[in-house]
């Protein structure tokens, strides 16, 4: 699939580059020409005023997502395997940003954190307690990689609307900002809409 | 590489083979657990290693180090982290299974009262230092300037193997030190016996192709030897047809709760029920070993009935069950080698087995280990009580500590923590403020075994096998060196041009293994290529020489009958268990909270009392008893129950910590503390299990708190189908 193909080059620096280019390219002409048809789970009710956490880097979501179209999953790519998305490696961050916007601020910022080999301390957001057993990885699989609505016209803007579900629509943020409860009764009531499982050893186990 | 010019002979003297992971970063410290946005960091990778996937583990294989049978073990990584622990099954250890010790490991590595920085002693008090400072303390003391004599040095250790074993020769040759490897719960007596009775201190039990199983008190699925790969060959020995296993004990072991026929004799009287059995052989035809020749003649059933309280009855029935199951094994316990005539009351044992035949089909020999620099050291109580005697006798001017804990294992009557006093430098090398640590001048606190390398060769040796041990994770306090990292800066300060070639332990290690014989790797496989294999498998199979096993004439033993009555009419039996070992398991709250296996008693000490002996002493469960010897005195709560013999008081090895952390101090009683200082003549090691005390209520009661009360009754509800003893005789043998 072409989407394991972008995942895996990521480490690889301008093959990755390139690869962001393109999909970029390739993404924003189909989704521009194709009208969107797609069938998104029923959203869950309710909303959660988050806090403004203020990030090491001002991370800008909008600016890769809403302008430059690249796929959540490009850079959040342990989703597809594990519980967690997984926040990239500095090195996913060099794969791009080694030859790119060199001379802005934030990527300066992330440059140093670079050379320095240190991680860069990002601050959790979005959180679940150590009790509930919340997988990426099956959500993915539900909503968009069993999805042939979304598989077909695969882009940021069909796969966004999917991690929206859970973290807003990160084509409108910077920093990540926690907009929906994430508590049980919000997680219930989108399992009894969409048909997720219901028993307690589900997510307590 | 290096640029020594070194013969090959002693290049390989150097590296261990003298004849006879990955680093990780993104792994931050727990700080805050939250769900509030924007109080935990979540760090990403740096660069990640190709297979490192957030929230997916990866298993690597190293060895366990929670007691010296060397189990192989799989930990799973996450993130940069162990978090789970289990056996690897390629191990002919331990063929992928893992004990309750070696599963709460990670708890000995998480454990909140690891130090994290080295402390120097200043008058009362121990104070934080850094690691350069430390370092040069002990340049100074040890260095060439220090100008040390012959025999002041000194390194007490438990049981080591290894290429650690080789390293720490390699200092005390150089420094003229001395070694005393000191452990409590140790064969050694066995040891001492095998190699007179057979010329190798550690045969091979083929437990699987017994028919019978006679164990004096060898505890051999909770504490005796190698009790994981006991356990696999004694589910081998229970498939059809079905072996019988007899445990003859004063108080009940695990092994002992899993014996078809379970009895209980007097404390110390274990040899002449083996001379008894021996007598009655020899009266069926068997012939009679040299050494018993003129002693069994003394030991016809009805005296031996008398001294050991197994019935006459029951000697003869045991003497043919014997006979009918060739081949058995006859094997000694703990309690059995720790009497005042230890020696002789093993011999007598082992010889049984001489007479049954059983040596060369179910004794067999392990064959000869062809690296004797790495073969195991086994600690034992005699290096114990000689660095007593050294510290009384002020016979070193610096003392190393690693993997052991003198001043609670010591009894009181040795008076260590005096007597240490003596010793002008003592520096500890442990993760943990135990009792011997607090008392030391520098502690320099040593990486965890989970974050360490190393290779052990177990001294039983189900087959030729060094088990390779690897960091499972970073460390989590930097600067805490492993004991391999340790001991090559401390050769260093002695000998910079030879040890100066490895930057550390790791390095050295690495081109240990790649100058092994050509014939251990695959054929061309590259030295980087066979170093990842050893890796992956966290084990080298190595070739020993085996020869058959057989039996020499051992001189003559006399035998006493033991003591009874007097002062003190009991005889304390301080029983190790599978949880707190020798009481370094303590600081492991998994162990404090996993229900005893006999008793079901957690977080607490217990003595074990026969109903008759309770009765008499008007005392149940809950009471407290002070039970005291010669040397003082200890308060325990009692736990009333068949299975100890009404002679014998029996406390569990391992609680009573006045250190050792928050989850060890005060809690239990230290049977040890009490035990007199007599040792077997022969051997002389300590005899654990000659102290006779007296036992008096004292006017306490307490709870003693079990997982399951009542657990013994099944008041008349059938929860487990049982057949009359009479029954089960009859179709079990």
């Amino acid at each position: 699939m072409q989407l394991t193909r972008w995942a895996r080059a990521g480490r690889y620096g301008w093959p990755a580059l390139l690869a962001a280019w393109c999909m970029a390219g390739v993404l924003s002409t189909a989704s521009a020409s194709e009208p969107m048809s797609v069938q998104y789970p029923v959203a869950p009710q309710g909303s959660h005023k988050g806090l403004d956490v203020p990030q090491p880097i001002d991370f800008p979501h909008d600016i890769h997502t809403r302008d430059n179209k690249i796929n959540c999953l490009y850079c959040h790519s342990y989703g597809r395997q594990s519980n967690v998305a997984g926040i990239p490696p500095t090195s996913k961050c060099m794969g791009c940003h080694s030859v790119i916007a060199t001379d802005k601020p934030r990527i300066r910022q992330l440059t140093e954190f670079w050379e320095k080999k240190q991680p860069i301390p990002w601050l959790k957001v979005h959180d679940v307690p150590d009790f509930v057993h919340f997988t990426h990885e099956k959500h993915l699989k539900r909503f968009i990689f069993d999805n042939p609505e979304v598989m077909n016209n695969l882009s940021v803007d069909t796969v966004a609307p999917v991690c929206a579900l859970c973290h807003g629509d990160m084509r409108a943020k910077t920093v990540a900002k926690k907009d929906k409860p994430l508590t049980m009764g919000w997680c219930v009531s989108c399992h009894e809409k969409n048909g997720g499982p219901g028993d307690c050893w589900a997510c307590h186990k | 590489m290096m640029n020594l010019k070194l013969k090959r002979r002693e290049f390989l003297q150097l590296m261990g083979w003298g004849t006879a992971g990955a680093t990780l970063a993104g792994c931050d410290l727990p700080t805050t657990v939250t769900l509030e946005e924007g109080k935990e960091e979540v760090v990403a990778y740096h660069s990640p290693e190709e297979y490192a996937i957030p929230g997916i583990g990866v298993w690597y294989a190293s060895t366990c180090m929670q007691c010296a049978a060397g189990c192989g073990i799989h930990g799973r990584v996450r993130e940069g982290r162990v978090l789970k622990l289990e056996g690897n099954p390629d191990s002919p250890v331990n063929r992928g299974k893992l004990c309750q010790m070696g599963q709460a490991g990670v708890q000995g590595h998480y454990n909140p009262d690891r130090y994290s920085a080295p402390k120097l002693r200043q008058g009362d008090a121990l104070v934080d230092i850094g690691w350069d400072e430390a370092w040069k303390l002990i340049e100074e003391k040890t260095g060439t300037q220090a100008h040390l004599d012959a025999g002041s040095l000194a390194w007490v250790t438990g049981t080591l193997s290894g290429h650690q074993a080789a390293l720490m020769a390699a200092h005390l040759s150089a420094m003229n030190g001395k070694h005393y490897g000191c452990e409590v719960i140790t064969p050694a007596v066995w040891e001492a016996v095998n190699k007179d009775l057979f010329g190798e201190a550690m045969p091979r039990l083929q437990l699987s192709k017994a028919r019978l199983v006679l164990s004096f008190g060898a505890d051999f699925l909770g504490t005796w030897l190698s009790p994981v790969h006991f356990s696999t060959e004694y589910a081998q020995f229970r498939k059809a047809p079905r072996g019988i296993l007899i445990q003859v004990e004063p108080a009940m072991s695990l092994t002992g709760a899993n014996a078809d026929l379970w009895l209980a004799i007097r404390p110390g009287a274990e040899g002449a029920l083996a001379l008894g059995l021996a007598y009655v052989l020899a009266q069926n035809g068997a012939a009679v070993p040299e050494a018993l020749q003129g002693v069994i003649g003394d030991y016809a059933p009805s005296r031996v009935a008398e001294i050991t309280g197994v019935s006459e009855t029951r000697i003869m029935q045991l003497a043919e069950l014997l006979r009918q199951h060739a081949p058995s094994l006859v094997l000694p316990g703990y309690t059995a080698q720790g009497q005042t005539q230890g020696y002789e009351t093993t011999a007598a044992i082992m010889l049984l087995n001489v007479m049954l035949g059983n040596v060369g089909q179910t004794l067999i020999s392990a064959g000869e280990f062809p690296f004797p620099q790495l073969a195991a050291k086994s600690g034992n109580t005699r290096d114990l009580l000689a660095f007593a005697d050294a510290a009384h006798n002020k016979a070193h001017e610096v003392v190393f500590f690693y993997g052991v804990n003198p001043v609670f294992t010591a009894p009181a009557a040795l008076n260590l923590a005096d007597r240490l006093k003596n010793i002008p430098f003592k520096v500890a090398f442990t993760p943990f403020p135990d009792e011997t640590a607090v008392l030391c001048d520098l502690i320099l606190p040593v990486a965890s075994y989970l974050e360490d390398w190393g290779t052990h060769a177990p001294a039983y040796q189900p087959e030729g096998v060094i088990g390779l041990q690897q960091p499972l994770m970073e460390t989590l306090y930097p600067g805490t060196p492993g004991l391999g990292d340790a001991l090559l800066r401390l050769l260093k300060m002695g000998d910079a041009a030879k040890y100066g070639a490895w930057n550390d332990y790791y390095g050295y290690l690495k081109q240990a293994v790649a100058s092994l014989p050509a014939q251990y790797r695959g054929a061309g496989q590259s030295d980087e290529a066979f170093w990842q294999s050893v890796l992956q498998k966290g084990q080298l199979k190595v070739d020993v020489k085996g020869g058959a096993l057989q039996a020499k004439s051992l001189g003559g033993l006399h035998f006493s009958a033991p003591a009874t009555g007097g002062d003190y009419p009991f005889t304390l039996i301080p029983s190790p268990r599978l949880s707190f070992w020798d009481g370094r398991h303590a600081n492991l709250p998994w162990i404090q909270e996993a229900p005893d296996q006999i008793t079901k008693v957690v977080w607490d000490s217990w003595a074990e009392i026969h109903p008759v002996t309770a009765a008499k002493l008007g005392v149940e469960e809950g009471d407290v008893l002070e039970i005291a010897s010669e040397q003082g005195a200890i308060k325990v709560k009692v736990f009333v129950h068949k299975g100890v013999h009404p002679h014998a008081v029996a406390v569990p090895m391992g609680q009573g910590h006045e250190e050792y952390g928050r989850y060890a101090r005060n809690r239990g009683a230290n049977p040890l503390r009490i035990l007199n200082p007599v040792t077997d003549a022969r051997t002389g090691e300590l005899a654990l299990y000659g102290t006779r005390v007296k036992a008096v209520p004292a006017g306490e009661h307490r709870m003693l708190v079990k997982a399951g009360r009542d657990n013994i009754s099944q008041r008349g509800r059938k929860l487990v189908a049982t057949i009359s003893a009479e029954q089960f005789r009859r179709t079990e043998g």
